[in-house]
Protein backbone atom coordinates (compact mmCIF):
# COMPACT_ATOMS: atom_id res chain seq x y z
CA UNK A 1 0.00 0.00 0.00
CA UNK A 2 2.82 2.40 0.90
CA UNK A 3 4.93 1.45 -2.09
CA UNK A 4 2.17 2.41 -4.51
CA UNK A 5 1.44 5.36 -2.57
CA UNK A 6 5.04 6.43 -3.25
CA UNK A 7 4.02 5.23 -6.95
CA UNK A 8 1.20 8.04 -7.35
CA UNK A 9 3.08 10.67 -5.47
CA UNK A 10 6.66 10.20 -7.74
CA UNK A 11 4.35 9.87 -10.97
CA UNK A 12 2.48 13.19 -10.47
CA UNK A 13 5.99 14.81 -9.63
CA UNK A 14 7.30 13.80 -12.78
CA UNK A 15 3.98 14.95 -14.03
CA UNK A 16 3.95 18.35 -12.89
CA UNK A 17 8.47 18.72 -14.14
CA UNK A 18 6.94 17.91 -17.49
CA UNK A 19 4.31 20.16 -17.67
CA UNK A 20 6.48 22.95 -16.20
CA UNK A 21 9.01 22.10 -19.12
CA UNK A 22 6.41 22.66 -21.41
CA UNK A 23 5.07 25.94 -20.02
CA UNK A 24 9.23 27.16 -19.85
CA UNK A 25 9.26 26.21 -23.60
CA UNK A 26 6.45 28.67 -24.44
CA UNK A 27 7.77 31.81 -22.61
CA UNK A 28 11.66 31.31 -23.90
CA UNK A 29 9.35 31.15 -27.34
CA UNK A 30 8.21 34.62 -26.75
CA UNK A 31 9.17 36.76 -29.23
CA UNK A 32 11.08 40.11 -28.67
CA UNK A 33 11.36 43.37 -30.61
CA UNK A 34 15.08 42.98 -32.27
CA UNK A 35 17.36 45.34 -34.34
CA UNK A 36 19.99 44.43 -36.91
CA UNK A 37 19.30 40.60 -35.29
CA UNK A 38 19.79 41.64 -31.76
CA UNK A 39 17.21 41.72 -29.44
CA UNK A 40 16.45 45.71 -28.07
CA UNK A 41 17.72 46.14 -24.66
CA UNK A 42 16.42 49.66 -23.01
CA UNK A 43 13.83 51.48 -24.65
CA UNK A 44 12.88 52.68 -28.46
CA UNK A 45 10.74 54.92 -30.37
CA UNK A 46 8.63 53.34 -33.68
CA UNK A 47 7.01 55.33 -35.95
CA UNK A 48 5.07 54.88 -38.91
CA UNK A 49 2.59 55.67 -41.46
CA UNK A 50 -0.03 53.10 -42.74
CA UNK A 51 0.43 52.07 -46.17
CA UNK A 52 -3.08 51.67 -46.52
CA UNK A 53 -5.80 51.77 -43.33
CA UNK A 54 -9.59 51.84 -43.44
CA UNK A 55 -12.21 50.23 -41.27
CA UNK A 56 -15.21 48.65 -41.84
CA UNK A 57 -18.60 48.91 -40.27
CA UNK A 58 -21.05 46.44 -42.29
CA UNK A 59 -21.92 48.90 -45.08
CA UNK A 60 -20.19 51.76 -44.55
CA UNK A 61 -15.97 51.88 -44.95
CA UNK A 62 -14.17 54.88 -43.69
CA UNK A 63 -10.61 55.48 -44.92
CA UNK A 64 -7.46 57.60 -43.70
CA UNK A 65 -5.28 58.82 -46.53
CA UNK A 66 -2.82 59.82 -43.53
CA UNK A 67 -3.00 57.20 -39.96
CA UNK A 68 0.52 57.96 -38.36
CA UNK A 69 1.52 55.90 -35.20
CA UNK A 70 3.70 56.81 -32.85
CA UNK A 71 4.80 53.21 -30.41
CA UNK A 72 7.39 53.08 -27.41
CA UNK A 73 9.01 49.31 -27.22
CA UNK A 74 10.94 46.86 -25.34
CA UNK A 75 11.50 43.97 -24.16
CA UNK A 76 10.35 43.01 -20.07
CA UNK A 77 10.35 39.97 -18.81
CA UNK A 78 11.48 38.38 -22.19
CA UNK A 79 8.76 39.38 -24.25
CA UNK A 80 8.32 42.29 -26.57
CA UNK A 81 6.01 45.30 -25.74
CA UNK A 82 5.61 48.64 -25.70
CA UNK A 83 2.25 51.15 -26.11
CA UNK A 84 1.10 53.33 -28.85
CA UNK A 85 1.37 56.95 -27.92
CA UNK A 86 0.25 58.83 -30.76
CA UNK A 87 -2.16 58.09 -33.54
CA UNK A 88 -2.97 61.37 -35.54
CA UNK A 89 -5.58 60.27 -38.18
CA UNK A 90 -6.14 62.77 -41.09
CA UNK A 91 -7.97 63.47 -44.13
CA UNK A 92 -10.78 60.56 -43.59
CA UNK A 93 -13.80 59.88 -45.60
CA UNK A 94 -16.24 57.09 -46.36
CA UNK A 95 -17.34 55.09 -48.96
CA UNK A 96 -21.16 56.19 -47.62
CA UNK A 97 -22.97 59.39 -47.67
CA UNK A 98 -21.30 59.95 -44.41
CA UNK A 99 -18.48 62.44 -43.64
CA UNK A 100 -15.57 62.37 -41.53
CA UNK A 101 -16.47 65.59 -39.44
CA UNK A 102 -13.79 64.45 -36.78
CA UNK A 103 -11.84 61.51 -35.57
CA UNK A 104 -9.52 60.86 -32.53
CA UNK A 105 -7.89 58.50 -31.13
CA UNK A 106 -8.33 58.36 -27.28
CA UNK A 107 -7.24 56.97 -24.12
CA UNK A 108 -4.07 56.79 -25.25
CA UNK A 109 -1.50 54.87 -24.59
CA UNK A 110 -2.55 51.99 -25.66
CA UNK A 111 -0.85 48.77 -24.51
CA UNK A 112 0.74 46.65 -27.28
CA UNK A 113 3.00 43.27 -26.61
CA UNK A 114 4.23 40.72 -29.14
CA UNK A 115 2.67 37.32 -29.07
CA UNK A 116 3.05 34.03 -31.51
CA UNK A 117 0.39 32.19 -32.92
CA UNK A 118 1.04 28.76 -34.91
CA UNK A 119 4.52 30.02 -35.37
CA UNK A 120 3.64 33.78 -36.46
CA UNK A 121 4.17 37.16 -35.01
CA UNK A 122 1.81 39.10 -34.13
CA UNK A 123 1.84 42.39 -32.25
CA UNK A 124 -1.61 42.61 -30.26
CA UNK A 125 -2.95 46.38 -29.50
CA UNK A 126 -5.10 46.64 -26.22
CA UNK A 127 -7.56 49.56 -25.31
CA UNK A 128 -8.51 50.82 -28.93
CA UNK A 129 -10.69 54.00 -28.53
CA UNK A 130 -11.26 55.74 -31.40
CA UNK A 131 -14.08 58.23 -31.67
CA UNK A 132 -15.62 59.35 -34.80
CA UNK A 133 -18.03 62.12 -35.82
CA UNK A 134 -19.78 61.57 -38.91
CA UNK A 135 -22.02 64.37 -41.14
CA UNK A 136 -23.84 65.22 -44.01
CA UNK A 137 -27.20 65.86 -45.03
CA UNK A 138 -27.70 61.82 -46.26
CA UNK A 139 -25.78 60.51 -43.08
CA UNK A 140 -28.18 58.19 -40.75
CA UNK A 141 -25.62 58.75 -37.96
CA UNK A 142 -25.20 62.69 -38.49
CA UNK A 143 -24.60 64.39 -35.09
CA UNK A 144 -24.09 61.33 -33.07
CA UNK A 145 -20.43 60.37 -32.46
CA UNK A 146 -19.59 56.58 -33.35
CA UNK A 147 -16.52 55.05 -30.55
CA UNK A 148 -14.63 52.16 -32.22
CA UNK A 149 -13.47 50.30 -28.96
CA UNK A 150 -11.77 46.89 -28.37
CA UNK A 151 -8.49 45.59 -29.09
CA UNK A 152 -6.43 44.54 -32.56
CA UNK A 153 -4.26 42.11 -33.74
CA UNK A 154 -1.32 42.58 -36.65
CA UNK A 155 0.84 40.21 -38.42
CA UNK A 156 4.49 41.30 -38.28
CA UNK A 157 6.50 40.58 -41.68
CA UNK A 158 10.04 40.67 -40.74
CA UNK A 159 10.88 40.21 -44.52
CA UNK A 160 8.98 43.64 -45.33
CA UNK A 161 9.29 45.35 -41.93
CA UNK A 162 5.35 45.73 -41.51
CA UNK A 163 2.74 45.16 -38.92
CA UNK A 164 -0.22 44.00 -41.22
CA UNK A 165 -4.09 44.38 -39.34
CA UNK A 166 -7.08 42.55 -41.15
CA UNK A 167 -9.73 39.81 -40.28
CA UNK A 168 -7.27 36.97 -40.34
CA UNK A 169 -4.61 38.91 -38.13
CA UNK A 170 -7.65 38.97 -35.72
CA UNK A 171 -9.35 36.32 -36.00
CA UNK A 172 -5.52 34.59 -34.83
CA UNK A 173 -5.20 37.17 -31.88
CA UNK A 174 -8.68 36.70 -31.31
CA UNK A 175 -8.59 40.27 -31.36
CA UNK A 176 -11.87 42.08 -31.94
CA UNK A 177 -12.90 45.72 -32.29
CA UNK A 178 -16.85 46.54 -31.89
CA UNK A 179 -19.07 49.91 -32.15
CA UNK A 180 -21.62 49.35 -29.81
CA UNK A 181 -22.48 46.11 -30.64
CA UNK A 182 -21.65 45.85 -34.12
CA UNK A 183 -18.45 43.90 -34.90
CA UNK A 184 -16.52 45.99 -37.42
CA UNK A 185 -13.14 45.36 -39.37
CA UNK A 186 -9.80 47.33 -39.35
CA UNK A 187 -7.74 46.63 -42.44
CA UNK A 188 -3.94 48.17 -42.16
CA UNK A 189 -0.57 47.92 -43.03
CA UNK A 190 1.86 49.27 -40.91
CA UNK A 191 5.90 49.62 -41.61
CA UNK A 192 7.71 49.50 -38.73
CA UNK A 193 11.06 52.06 -38.27
CA UNK A 194 13.00 52.76 -35.33
CA UNK A 195 13.66 56.78 -34.89
CA UNK A 196 15.71 57.04 -32.12
CA UNK A 197 18.40 55.10 -30.95
CA UNK A 198 18.17 52.26 -33.74
CA UNK A 199 17.82 54.52 -36.83
CA UNK A 200 17.57 53.04 -40.20
CA UNK A 201 18.88 49.57 -37.98
CA UNK A 202 16.32 46.74 -39.47
CA UNK A 203 14.22 45.93 -36.86
CA UNK A 204 12.85 41.88 -36.63
CA UNK A 205 10.69 40.46 -34.31
CA UNK A 206 11.86 36.72 -33.47
CA UNK B 1 -72.25 86.40 -62.15
CA UNK B 2 -73.40 82.49 -62.73
CA UNK B 3 -70.25 82.28 -64.79
CA UNK B 4 -67.89 83.81 -62.21
CA UNK B 5 -69.86 81.49 -59.75
CA UNK B 6 -69.26 78.70 -61.92
CA UNK B 7 -65.05 79.12 -62.22
CA UNK B 8 -64.68 79.72 -58.51
CA UNK B 9 -66.51 75.75 -58.02
CA UNK B 10 -63.94 74.91 -60.65
CA UNK B 11 -60.99 76.41 -58.78
CA UNK B 12 -62.15 74.83 -55.59
CA UNK B 13 -62.47 71.83 -56.81
CA UNK B 14 -59.21 71.83 -58.27
CA UNK B 15 -57.55 72.98 -54.92
CA UNK B 16 -59.56 69.95 -53.16
CA UNK B 17 -58.43 67.47 -55.84
CA UNK B 18 -54.59 68.51 -55.52
CA UNK B 19 -54.46 68.17 -51.45
CA UNK B 20 -56.26 64.70 -51.36
CA UNK B 21 -53.63 63.92 -54.45
CA UNK B 22 -50.78 65.72 -52.39
CA UNK B 23 -51.92 63.47 -48.69
CA UNK B 24 -51.99 60.12 -50.61
CA UNK B 25 -48.50 60.74 -52.14
CA UNK B 26 -47.26 62.02 -48.77
CA UNK B 27 -48.63 58.53 -47.41
CA UNK B 28 -46.87 56.28 -49.44
CA UNK B 29 -44.43 57.88 -51.58
CA UNK B 30 -41.78 56.00 -50.61
CA UNK B 31 -40.62 51.66 -51.69
CA UNK B 32 -38.77 49.38 -50.61
CA UNK B 33 -36.47 50.30 -47.59
CA UNK B 34 -37.84 53.65 -47.67
CA UNK B 35 -41.96 52.70 -47.43
CA UNK B 36 -41.13 52.61 -43.75
CA UNK B 37 -40.59 55.74 -43.40
CA UNK B 38 -43.86 56.63 -45.34
CA UNK B 39 -45.65 58.59 -41.80
CA UNK B 40 -42.43 60.73 -40.59
CA UNK B 41 -43.00 64.09 -40.91
CA UNK B 42 -40.35 65.10 -42.90
CA UNK B 43 -41.54 68.82 -43.78
CA UNK B 44 -41.91 69.82 -40.58
CA UNK B 45 -39.61 71.67 -39.04
CA UNK B 46 -37.32 71.15 -36.70
CA UNK B 47 -37.33 67.37 -37.85
CA UNK B 48 -33.70 66.01 -39.12
CA UNK B 49 -33.95 62.83 -39.08
CA UNK B 50 -36.70 59.80 -39.07
CA UNK B 51 -37.09 56.74 -37.10
CA UNK B 52 -38.90 53.50 -37.12
CA UNK B 53 -38.26 51.10 -34.55
CA UNK B 54 -39.99 47.32 -34.50
CA UNK B 55 -40.45 45.73 -31.55
CA UNK B 56 -41.16 41.88 -32.30
CA UNK B 57 -40.37 40.23 -29.08
CA UNK B 58 -39.76 40.42 -25.49
CA UNK B 59 -42.27 41.20 -22.60
CA UNK B 60 -43.69 43.39 -19.74
CA UNK B 61 -43.61 42.54 -16.76
CA UNK B 62 -46.49 44.44 -14.78
CA UNK B 63 -46.46 43.33 -10.91
CA UNK B 64 -47.52 39.65 -11.04
CA UNK B 65 -48.37 39.59 -14.58
CA UNK B 66 -46.45 38.56 -17.68
CA UNK B 67 -47.51 39.67 -20.85
CA UNK B 68 -45.22 38.56 -24.24
CA UNK B 69 -44.79 40.71 -27.03
CA UNK B 70 -46.43 38.33 -29.81
CA UNK B 71 -47.56 40.53 -32.13
CA UNK B 72 -45.45 43.16 -33.23
CA UNK B 73 -45.43 46.80 -31.96
CA UNK B 74 -44.16 50.23 -34.00
CA UNK B 75 -42.55 53.54 -32.78
CA UNK B 76 -42.22 55.70 -35.53
CA UNK B 77 -41.90 59.30 -36.43
CA UNK B 78 -39.40 62.41 -36.63
CA UNK B 79 -36.44 63.55 -34.62
CA UNK B 80 -35.45 66.64 -33.30
CA UNK B 81 -31.65 67.55 -33.35
CA UNK B 82 -29.90 66.52 -30.58
CA UNK B 83 -29.86 68.82 -27.33
CA UNK B 84 -26.88 67.13 -25.49
CA UNK B 85 -27.26 63.66 -27.25
CA UNK B 86 -30.96 63.56 -26.88
CA UNK B 87 -33.50 63.88 -29.66
CA UNK B 88 -37.08 64.57 -29.16
CA UNK B 89 -39.39 62.73 -31.22
CA UNK B 90 -42.12 64.53 -33.69
CA UNK B 91 -45.50 62.18 -34.23
CA UNK B 92 -46.22 60.13 -37.36
CA UNK B 93 -48.37 62.07 -39.63
CA UNK B 94 -50.96 59.14 -39.92
CA UNK B 95 -51.06 59.70 -35.62
CA UNK B 96 -49.77 56.12 -35.48
CA UNK B 97 -46.23 57.18 -33.51
CA UNK B 98 -46.68 54.18 -30.81
CA UNK B 99 -49.36 51.76 -33.02
CA UNK B 100 -52.18 50.46 -30.60
CA UNK B 101 -51.04 46.58 -30.78
CA UNK B 102 -53.27 44.60 -28.57
CA UNK B 103 -50.99 41.40 -27.18
CA UNK B 104 -53.17 39.37 -24.68
CA UNK B 105 -52.80 38.53 -21.68
CA UNK B 106 -51.64 34.47 -21.11
CA UNK B 107 -54.68 33.49 -19.27
CA UNK B 108 -56.97 36.16 -19.15
CA UNK B 109 -59.64 37.02 -16.75
CA UNK B 110 -58.73 33.62 -15.30
CA UNK B 111 -55.50 34.90 -13.93
CA UNK B 112 -57.70 38.09 -12.50
CA UNK B 113 -61.00 35.57 -10.49
CA UNK B 114 -62.21 37.98 -8.30
CA UNK B 115 -61.26 36.99 -4.38
CA UNK B 116 -64.35 35.30 -2.08
CA UNK B 117 -64.44 38.76 -0.72
CA UNK B 118 -65.50 40.58 -3.78
CA UNK B 119 -69.03 42.31 -3.77
CA UNK B 120 -71.74 39.89 -4.92
CA UNK B 121 -72.48 42.09 -7.89
CA UNK B 122 -68.57 41.50 -9.22
CA UNK B 123 -68.47 38.44 -8.68
CA UNK B 124 -71.77 37.58 -10.73
CA UNK B 125 -70.39 40.00 -13.27
CA UNK B 126 -67.19 37.85 -13.48
CA UNK B 127 -69.30 34.59 -13.83
CA UNK B 128 -71.42 36.37 -16.63
CA UNK B 129 -68.07 37.13 -18.69
CA UNK B 130 -66.76 33.10 -17.68
CA UNK B 131 -69.37 31.55 -18.99
CA UNK B 132 -70.30 33.08 -22.03
CA UNK B 133 -66.38 32.86 -23.15
CA UNK B 134 -65.60 36.55 -22.43
CA UNK B 135 -62.47 35.87 -20.58
CA UNK B 136 -59.56 37.03 -22.75
CA UNK B 137 -58.09 40.35 -22.20
CA UNK B 138 -55.74 41.74 -24.35
CA UNK B 139 -52.99 44.67 -23.03
CA UNK B 140 -52.06 47.43 -25.20
CA UNK B 141 -49.34 49.85 -24.88
CA UNK B 142 -50.19 53.60 -25.24
CA UNK B 143 -48.33 57.05 -24.82
CA UNK B 144 -49.26 58.53 -22.08
CA UNK B 145 -47.72 61.83 -22.33
CA UNK B 146 -47.51 64.04 -26.29
CA UNK B 147 -44.78 62.48 -28.53
CA UNK B 148 -42.12 65.48 -27.78
CA UNK B 149 -41.52 63.77 -24.34
CA UNK B 150 -40.47 60.53 -26.02
CA UNK B 151 -36.36 60.92 -26.51
CA UNK B 152 -34.02 59.13 -28.28
CA UNK B 153 -30.23 58.78 -27.20
CA UNK B 154 -28.16 57.22 -30.57
CA UNK B 155 -25.42 57.69 -28.49
CA UNK B 156 -26.33 55.16 -26.04
CA UNK B 157 -28.35 53.12 -28.13
CA UNK B 158 -25.46 51.88 -29.98
CA UNK B 159 -22.79 52.20 -27.06
CA UNK B 160 -24.74 49.77 -24.66
CA UNK B 161 -24.60 52.46 -21.87
CA UNK B 162 -27.08 54.78 -20.59
CA UNK B 163 -30.73 55.87 -20.94
CA UNK B 164 -31.57 54.75 -25.15
CA UNK B 165 -34.94 55.67 -25.03
CA UNK B 166 -37.55 57.56 -22.81
CA UNK B 167 -41.15 56.19 -23.59
CA UNK B 168 -44.02 57.40 -21.53
CA UNK B 169 -46.64 54.61 -21.55
CA UNK B 170 -49.91 53.59 -19.87
CA UNK B 171 -51.65 49.91 -20.38
CA UNK B 172 -54.78 49.26 -21.94
CA UNK B 173 -56.84 46.40 -20.76
CA UNK B 174 -59.02 45.37 -22.93
CA UNK B 175 -61.87 43.05 -22.52
CA UNK B 176 -65.86 43.00 -21.86
CA UNK B 177 -66.02 43.20 -18.56
CA UNK B 178 -63.56 45.76 -17.36
CA UNK B 179 -64.67 48.28 -20.12
CA UNK B 180 -63.35 50.19 -22.36
CA UNK B 181 -61.48 52.84 -20.28
CA UNK B 182 -59.22 50.04 -18.22
CA UNK B 183 -55.88 51.88 -17.71
CA UNK B 184 -52.45 51.11 -15.73
CA UNK B 185 -50.51 54.28 -15.96
CA UNK B 186 -52.12 57.58 -16.98
CA UNK B 187 -50.77 60.86 -18.50
CA UNK B 188 -50.36 62.12 -14.61
CA UNK B 189 -49.14 58.80 -13.56
CA UNK B 190 -47.44 57.53 -16.90
CA UNK B 191 -45.15 54.20 -16.63
CA UNK B 192 -42.10 55.77 -17.91
CA UNK B 193 -39.68 53.45 -18.95
CA UNK B 194 -35.81 54.62 -19.26
CA UNK B 195 -34.76 51.72 -21.77
CA UNK B 196 -31.08 50.92 -21.88
CA UNK B 197 -29.29 48.11 -24.21
CA UNK B 198 -26.79 48.02 -21.70
CA UNK B 199 -27.40 46.69 -17.77
CA UNK B 200 -30.60 48.46 -16.07
CA UNK B 201 -30.06 49.88 -12.34
CA UNK B 202 -33.10 48.87 -10.46
CA UNK B 203 -33.53 49.64 -6.59
CA UNK B 204 -31.30 47.59 -4.00
CA UNK B 205 -32.50 44.11 -3.70
CA UNK B 206 -33.31 43.97 -7.61
CA UNK B 207 -31.09 42.07 -10.39
CA UNK B 208 -30.24 44.38 -13.45
CA UNK B 209 -30.72 43.01 -16.49
CA UNK B 210 -28.89 43.61 -19.57
CA UNK B 211 -30.15 44.40 -22.61
CA UNK B 212 -28.09 44.61 -26.12
CA UNK B 213 -27.21 47.35 -28.77
CA UNK B 214 -27.54 44.71 -31.46
CA UNK B 215 -26.00 44.73 -34.95
CA UNK B 216 -25.31 47.60 -37.14
CA UNK B 217 -26.16 47.84 -40.59
CA UNK B 218 -25.98 50.50 -43.39
CA UNK B 219 -27.84 50.13 -46.39
CA UNK B 220 -29.28 51.81 -49.54
CA UNK B 221 -25.49 53.17 -50.32
CA UNK B 222 -25.10 54.59 -46.97
CA UNK B 223 -28.13 56.44 -46.47
CA UNK B 224 -29.93 54.00 -43.96
CA UNK B 225 -29.11 52.98 -40.66
CA UNK B 226 -30.20 49.57 -39.70
CA UNK B 227 -29.51 48.07 -36.02
CA UNK B 228 -31.10 44.15 -36.28
CA UNK B 229 -31.51 42.46 -32.70
CA UNK B 230 -31.40 45.42 -30.49
CA UNK B 231 -32.46 44.26 -26.73
CA UNK B 232 -33.78 47.90 -24.90
CA UNK B 233 -34.30 46.46 -21.13
CA UNK B 234 -35.79 48.35 -18.09
CA UNK B 235 -36.90 47.24 -14.65
CA UNK B 236 -36.39 50.47 -12.36
CA UNK B 237 -40.08 51.63 -13.34
CA UNK B 238 -43.38 51.73 -10.97
CA UNK B 239 -47.14 51.58 -12.04
CA UNK B 240 -49.64 53.47 -10.30
CA UNK B 241 -53.16 51.74 -9.61
CA UNK B 242 -55.13 50.62 -12.16
CA UNK B 243 -58.24 53.12 -13.20
CA UNK B 244 -61.56 53.25 -15.02
CA UNK B 245 -61.71 48.77 -15.05
CA UNK B 246 -65.71 48.07 -14.93
CA UNK B 247 -67.16 51.02 -16.40
CA UNK B 248 -69.34 52.49 -13.71
CA UNK B 249 -68.45 49.61 -11.47
CA UNK B 250 -64.70 50.69 -11.36
CA UNK B 251 -65.31 51.55 -7.62
CA UNK B 252 -65.66 47.70 -7.25
CA UNK B 253 -63.71 46.43 -9.93
CA UNK B 254 -60.93 48.71 -10.04
CA UNK B 255 -59.82 47.38 -6.72
CA UNK B 256 -59.94 43.61 -7.68
CA UNK B 257 -58.07 44.39 -10.63
CA UNK B 258 -55.30 46.02 -8.35
CA UNK B 259 -55.31 42.90 -6.02
CA UNK B 260 -54.70 40.30 -8.40
CA UNK B 261 -52.13 42.28 -10.41
CA UNK B 262 -50.28 43.60 -7.61
CA UNK B 263 -51.30 47.62 -8.08
CA UNK B 264 -49.66 49.65 -6.96
CA UNK B 265 -46.06 48.34 -7.75
CA UNK B 266 -42.54 50.09 -6.96
CA UNK B 267 -39.96 50.32 -8.91
CA UNK B 268 -38.15 46.85 -9.40
CA UNK B 269 -40.85 44.60 -9.18
CA UNK B 270 -41.69 45.60 -12.84
CA UNK B 271 -39.90 44.98 -16.03
CA UNK B 272 -39.96 45.68 -19.81
CA UNK B 273 -38.30 43.90 -22.26
CA UNK B 274 -38.24 45.08 -26.13
CA UNK B 275 -36.52 43.27 -29.08
CA UNK B 276 -35.82 45.43 -31.83
CA UNK B 277 -35.42 46.56 -35.44
CA UNK B 278 -34.27 50.20 -35.75
CA UNK B 279 -33.85 51.89 -39.07
CA UNK B 280 -32.77 55.48 -39.11
CA UNK B 281 -32.53 58.01 -41.88
CA UNK B 282 -31.69 61.47 -42.36
CA UNK B 283 -35.27 63.82 -43.79
CA UNK B 284 -33.21 64.81 -46.75
CA UNK B 285 -32.38 60.90 -47.80
CA UNK B 286 -35.94 60.19 -47.25
CA UNK B 287 -37.20 62.55 -49.59
CA UNK B 288 -34.82 61.30 -52.18
CA UNK B 289 -36.37 58.06 -52.24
Amino acid sequence: MRTKMIGVILAAVLATLALGSVFTGIASAAPQWKFNGTALSGKEDVLGAAISSSMTIPGMTTTCEHFLYNMGIENASGTGKGEIKELPLFECHTSGACVVEAIEARALPWPTHLMTVAEKQYLFVEGVEVGILYEGPLCPIAETEMVVKGTAGGLISNATETATFNSSSFSATGAQLKVGGTPIEWNGVFPTEAFEWHREESLSVG
Amino acid sequence: MKGKSGARWLVALLCVTALVGFQAASASAHTGEWAKFNYCPTTETGVVKCIYSLTTGGEVVLGSKKVPIVNPVTVQGGLSKPTSGVRSMFAATNGVTLSKTPEPVPGGLLGIVPPESSPWLVKQLSKFFFENGLTGVNATLELAKPVSEVKVNELNLESGSGVAFVLPVKVHLENPFLGKECYVGSSSSPLTWNLTTGKTSPPAGFEPITGSPGLGEFKEEGTLLQINGAKLVENNWSAPQATGCGGILSFLVDPVINSMIGLPTAAGHNKAILETTDDLATIGAVNLH
